[in-house]
């Protein structure tokens, strides 16, 4: 059996992508598995994704902790999310970048392969710049890197269960397929350590307790709002419209922005009279 | 038949449009899950001839149901946690008028805190309205279950609606192979439903309407019959729907290796996939061990858990929910069939899994070294005692 967990962000298609591998290895004859893991449905929010691969039915009813490989689609989860947490020795981080896999970070002894997905899905007009599609392109970098499924399946499996552009998605896997490259550095001699996927509550007291700041909710967060000061009226429309009260004041009484608390929704862009507020995309 | 690789909300969607379900109603929000959107998509291309009712709550929903119910129809509903609180009411007027009515429920866990995870706690609460209530454990069994569910609750015999329940992500967003049967053999074990007893125009009949003490109590009587036929209903109905199609789901309560046994785990739900590869690694090692699936469970299936006192001196019970001020509501209700067994063994309650925590093999395993052990506690909340904190009762 080979486990196979995916991570990427609302909207990128991460747990379509991880359907589409189990449509594919059931193409091939084999027996798969996959599921997703989220709490909000939210665009941006952090999605994990398992497919399970097998021979026989799967026997398992349980996420993935302990990967032969870790597939992420968005780079930017590198640095907010432990992506090689409870990955096997001989696993595989198989990462979307402009980056060589060589100039890829992650702890010594994991396999690291590369593939600029987000050029390929653009190259094929599959999403926005803002919002690439890239499950495809990563998907065909797998079936190379791994050999868990044959680009022939997977290409059946885009014809039938994508709904929109189907020869342009089997385009980019073949794409995928093509650029991606691998390298090893070291030699992993045990599974890597798992932990906590948030912190748990404190058992003291009567009443279990969270932390807002523990639960990084900041992580969502692809574009960043910036407040030109030096148009803000102090009319505190931000304010009064931010969802996530992630708007404090200065001691002039100019808005700030509590970035441990900022999701990025853009809404107090979209209500500030002056239009202060710019949103930057947040760079990896 | 075909093969397909469908997710457990999928294989309620298949299964609802196999059984040529004429009337749909639902509420399309939160806590909504994709089966009544494929089933809105079978309509919409005319591939399931049916009515969809879209309404304003999942308390309408059922109110559809139970409505189009009266007037003969076969109908299906489908929801989760909060909406399946919601309908609560309409849950007792449904047994209550005796409507056959099938509902999918993907169990999720109670707010507060706001969670989607994999819970019983919102069919637990159910318990008492006088359904049926299965619990599946695969997308297969999903799909086979709802069939035969809709035989069993449209029996002359039986008449009452019936829950085919499924665990919140392990099945509902999990996509594996399922056998698809063909339409053909679908309507030959499931042919349309026999209108008896049911609202005419232009005769004169009263559903639910005002009744005294003198005939309420004949009422409840009826439905309690009712529930004490379907053991035998559902053995009958299990064993045409193997003829049908060559699946053997076993019964009420499937049981795994307990032969000379020294400790049987009972669960409910996917917790049991995980537990029965558990079971084959422990036997390995020459420890003897089994394993028993709760798949109806309601009416409880007592006769067959009295069966395992035969076979084992501790039985452990792994609950997906909790009855505060009391124990695991499985565990209870084994306890309560254990009482009048011929051998009452030592039994063990863990709770495990709720608000969609993972049940992992090492937590079944320790679930098995602790009834293994010389004093089991009666009760443990798993997968807690590593944070430093122990609940035992």
């Amino acid at each position: 059996m080979i486990e196979i967990r995916f991570h990427g962000r609302g909207g990128q298609g991460a747990v379509l992508a991880s359907e589409l591998l189990a449509q594919a290895a059931f193409l091939d004859g084999k027996s798969p598995q996959s599921f997703p893991f989220f709490g909000v449905e939210r665009r941006g929010a952090p999605v994990t994704a398992y497919t399970r691969i097998d021979d026989r039915p799967v026997r398992l009813r349980t996420s993935i902790p302990n990967p032969d490989v870790v597939v992420v689609l968005d780079p930017g989860l590198l640095g907010t999310t432990r992506v090689t947490d409870g990955i096997r020795p001989h696993g595989l981080l198989l990462v979307n970048t402009p980056k060589s896999s060589e100039e890829l970070e992650a702890p010594d002894g994991v396999r690291r392969a590369a593939v600029d997905a987000t050029k390929i899905a653009l190259s094929h007009g599959l999403g926005t710049p803002m919002m690439p599609i890239v499950n495809t392109a990563v998907l065909g970098a797998l079936a190379r890197a791994t050999g868990v499924v044959s680009l022939e399946a997977l290409s059946r499996a885009i014809e039938q269960f994508v709904p929109r552009s189907p020869v342009e998605n089997r385009l980019a896997a073949r794409d995928g397929y093509t650029t991606v490259r691998t390298v090893e550095v070291g030699a992993l001699l045990s599974p890597l350590p798992v932990g906590a996927p948030v912190p748990r509550p404190s058992g003291e007291g009567p009443i279990a307790v969270v932390p807002s700041e523990t639960i990084h909710t900041a992580a969502w967060r692809t574009f960043t709002p910036k407040i030109h000061l030096e148009r803000c009226t102090k009319c505190n429309f931000c304010w009064k419209f931010c969802p996530d009260d992630a708007i404090e004041f200065d001691p002039q009484g100019f808005p700030r922005i509590r970035l441990a608390y900022c999701k990025g929704c853009g809404i107090c862009a979209a209500e500030c009279p002056p239009k202060t507020i710019e949103m930057l995309e947040t760079l990896a | 038949m075909t093969r397909k690789v469908l997710s457990g909300s999928y294989a309620q969607s298949y299964a609802a449009k196999l059984a040529r379900a004429q009337v749909i109603s639902a509420y399309p929000i939160t806590p909504q899950t994709s089966i009544v959107e494929k089933l809105a998509e079978f309509v919409a291309t005319g591939e399931l001839a049916a009515q969809f009712i879209k309404v304003e709550s999942e308390h309408s929903a059922m109110q559809v149901c139970i409505s189009a119910s009266a007037l003969g129809a076969r109908t299906y509903t489908a929801t989760s946690s909060q909406g399946l609180l919601l309908m609560h009411e309409l849950l007792h007027w449904a047994s209550g008028m005796r409507a056959p009515i099938v509902m999918g429920v993907v169990n999720r866990a109670v707010a507060p805190p706001w969670n989607i995870g994999a819970d019983h706690t919102d069919t637990i609460s159910q318990r008492d309205t006088g359904w049926i209530q299965f619990y599946a454990e695969s997308n297969q069994e999903v799909l086979d279950t709802v069939l035969e569910a809709y035989r069993l609750a449209e029996d002359p015999q039986v008449r009452l609606p019936a829950m085919v329940n499924e665990d919140a992500f392990y099945l509902s967003h999990t996509v594996e192979p399922v056998d698809v049967p063909d339409p053909e053999t679908v309507d030959r074990f499931l042919p349309p439903r026999e209108a008896h007893a049911v609202l005419v125009p232009g005769e004169t009949m009263r559903l639910g309407s005002f009744t005294g003490p003198d005939h309420y109590v004949e009422f409840r009587e009826r439905l309690a019959e009712a529930n004490a036929r379907v053991p035998k209903v559902f053995a009958e109905v299990e064993a045409e729907f193997r003829d049908a199609t060559g699946r053997d789901h076993e019964g009420a309560v499937p049981t795994y290796r307990v032969d000379d046994a020294d400790a049987v785990l009972v669960t409910m739900g996917t917790a049991t996939t995980t537990a029965r590869s558990v079971v084959d690694e422990l036997r390995a090692e020459g420890r003897k061990v089994g394993l028993a699936k709760i798949r109806l469970f309601r009416p409880f299936p007592e006769d067959e858990v009295q069966r395992l006192a035969r076979v084992a001196d501790r039985i452990g019970v792994a609950d997906r929910s909790w009855t505060f001020g009391r124990t695991g509501p499985v565990a209870t209700e084994v306890a309560a069939a254990l009482y009048t067994a011929p051998r009452r063994p030592a039994l063990t309650g863990f709770l495990a899994g709720i608000g969609g925590r993972d049940v992992t093999p090492h937590e079944v395993r320790r679930m098995y070294d602790t009834l293994l052990s010389r004093e089991a506690p009666t009760t443990h909340w798993v997968d807690l005692e590593e944070q430093g904190v122990k609940v035992d009762g």
